[in-house]
């Protein structure tokens, strides 16, 4: 059941993109009026799958890459529905296509050998609350920063003076949001987790170092927007690094750089 | 001196720093840290092996590399925030404070690690069932049981090991299970599951009569395979040794072998199984610095999204 459910989100996210590349290459303004819905249907979708594992476990079910996968494209999915929902102008249009992409990307990994999809119970220490806070708060911040990505980048390419800046309002928005999110899960849960599991908060895992960076390079994102010359372009360049750091810090060293967190 | 603060409440040299640190910290993920400077002279050309021990790169988060850039970032933070106080303090109508919590959490957590780093100090130990250890000069430990529970499929499940605790020989708490995730906490030290070990030994007679005390991981050859003792059983409520043959390095069958049953010119007499915990003692006398930090920088993360907001509203 769970399989069929995350076969017919990806076959939803798939069709919703197709939807609003078709809508973005006609002339009109107007977008789509169906393909958040079906992001809507693919997040509880995904939510379900989540919720199946967790019960077939008894334990949240975000342990391994494969629901690390489901749960990061139910979350970029959901995001994505509400961007729809509050925001109306031309650049949501093009972020809501990002945000669907990287979904729709996400879900064809957790498909990939990559994430082996078999069911297995937590080893002991991933037996914690502090985890789970630490993967849920991670991701919910991480989908913010696929927003302000695809935001970045219409920002960087856009020649209309009010999309750039309208652009920018969204990027800043959306880092201004994920960033306490993402402190709170990937930072202060992650090293309260590693307190009670091993009685050691910090102890500079590639992971733990690829997040600190991470959120260091979002740090000065935000700093660059108090420094006139640095915003705009600098900072979109910038917020754009910052997102190609959370992706390695999830894919690069679970694949590349041995440590800690072989499990996910 | 007013040049050297405004140099240090700069925002252009938090930026600066802030990359700097994060160029660093990202060279020092390729560079696997900690090993002995042999494993760098084999792996590396001479060039850069001598720039990895010149610059200190193999252990870089105690290196004048990683300091010196936090200790400019600290000063900058630190100032920063003064001086953001000092001016709202004159100019009354400047009431987003959410940043200056931030920055001061920031400063917080650095002097908390400082303290983790100056000292943290931790101790690994085994215990058998029954032996006492002793924790600090007042706390000690006696091991009741250890338990080792798996799931069907064979993971492990927990580690959970019983102790009592006594202060100063008094009887303080019955029947603690410390397990991973679930450490004991005394005053001033943290007790943590972190190992196990087993020390099963197998009892075997061979064909003349001779009897040989073997342990996991020992074995005995047969023909052109050898046989590895890998684990103590439970089958069908009978205790069996679990073997594993290997032909080179491959794998290639495995046997339960109950007591009186015999493999090659071997029979199984006896079977004890002994499983041993391995506890970790960990003193850090940095971690409640930490946690105010944490607890200071999620507030303030927080006053200043809220406060962005209503500014925004307005």
């Amino acid at each position: 059941m769970a399989q069929a459910f995350a076969t017919t989100a990806l076959i939803l996210i798939a069709t919703a993109a197709a939807l609003q590349i078709a809508f973005l290459m006609r002339k009109g303004q107007t977008a789509d009026p169906v393909s958040q819905w079906m992001l809507l249907a693919s997040s509880l979708l995904l939510l379900a799958v989540t919720v199946d594992r967790s019960v077939r476990i008894s334990f949240p079910a975000v342990t391994n890459t494969y629901e690390s996968l489901v749960f990061f494209s139910a979350v970029v999915c959901a995001l994505a529905f509400v961007l729809r929902l509050v925001m109306k102008s031309a650049v949501t249009r093009f972020v809501l296509l990002g945000a669907t992409i990287f979904a729709l990307a996400l879900l064809m990994i957790s498909s990939s050998p990559l994430a082996p999809r078999h069911i297995q119970p937590p080893i002991p220490a991933l037996q914690s609350l502090w985890l789970v806070l630490h993967v849920t708060f991670s991701f919910i911040g991480e989908a913010f920063f696929v927003v302000s990505l695809v935001s970045a980048i219409v920002q960087l390419v856009s020649r209309n003076v009010e999309r750039k800046a309208e652009a920018d309002r969204i990027t800043y928005t959306s880092v201004a949001i994920g960033y306490p999110i993402f402190t709170a899960g990937a930072l202060i849960f992650g090293a309260i987790w590693a307190e009670v599991a091993w009685g050691q908060w910090w102890s500079w895992d590639p992971k733990e170092t690829w997040a600190l960076i991470t959120w260091l390079v979002y740090t000065a994102y935000l700093h660059t927007r108090l420094v006139r010359r640095l915003r705009g372009g600098g900072s979109a360049v910038l917020a754009i690094i910052g997102f190609a750091f959370t992706l390695f810090t999830f894919f690069g060293v679970n694949f590349l750089l041995s440590g800690l967190h072989s499990y996910g | 001196m007013h040049v050297l603060y405004r140099f240090l409440k700069s925002v252009r040299l938090a930026i600066v720093v802030i990359l700097l640190i994060t160029a660093l910290s990202l060279l020092s993920t390729l560079v696997p840290q900690g090993r002995e400077s042999e494993f760098y002279r084999t792996r590396y050309s001479p060039a850069l092996y001598g720039l990895i021990a010149a610059l200190g790169f193999n252990r870089y988060f105690s290196s004048a590399l990683f300091l010196v850039p936090v200790t400019i970032f600290a000063l900058n933070l630190g100032v920063c925030a003064v001086d953001r106080v000092v001016r709202r303090a004159r100019m009354k109508t400047q009431k987003r404070f959410g940043p200056d919590i931030v920055h001061m959490a920031l400063l917080v957590l650095i002097a908390g690690g400082l303290v983790t780093t100056l000292g943290r100090t931790e101790k690994d130990f085994v215990m058998s069932q029954g032996q006492k250890a002793e924790v600090t000069p007042h706390y000690s430990i006696k091991l009741l049981s250890f338990e080792y529970l798996k799931y069907e499929n064979g993971s492990p499940r927990a580690w959970i090991s019983i102790v009592d605790v006594l202060r100063d020989g008094v009887l303080e708490a019955k029947a603690f299970p410390i397990r991973v995730n679930h450490p004991l906490r005394l005053k001033g030290v943290s007790v943590y599951q972190a190992t196990w070990e087993n020390q099963s030994t197998f009892l075997f007679r061979d064909t003349t009569g001779a009897e040989t005390t073997a342990r996991i991981g020992e074995g005995f050859e047969d023909s052109d395979s050898v046989w590895y003792l890998a684990d103590v059983v439970e089958d069908g409520g009978i205790q069996k040794a679990l073997l594993q043959q290997y032909r080179g390095n491959v794998l290639v069958s495995i046997r339960k072998l109950a007591v009186a049953e015999s493999l090659g010119q071997y029979t199984l007499v006896r079977v004890q199984q002994n499983l041993v915990t391995g506890l970790r003692t960990v003193s850090d006398p940095g971690f409640s610095t930490v946690v105010v930090g944490a607890v200071l920088l999620a507030c303030g993360l927080l006053l200043t999204f809220v406060q962005n907001r209503s500014k925004e509203i307005a």
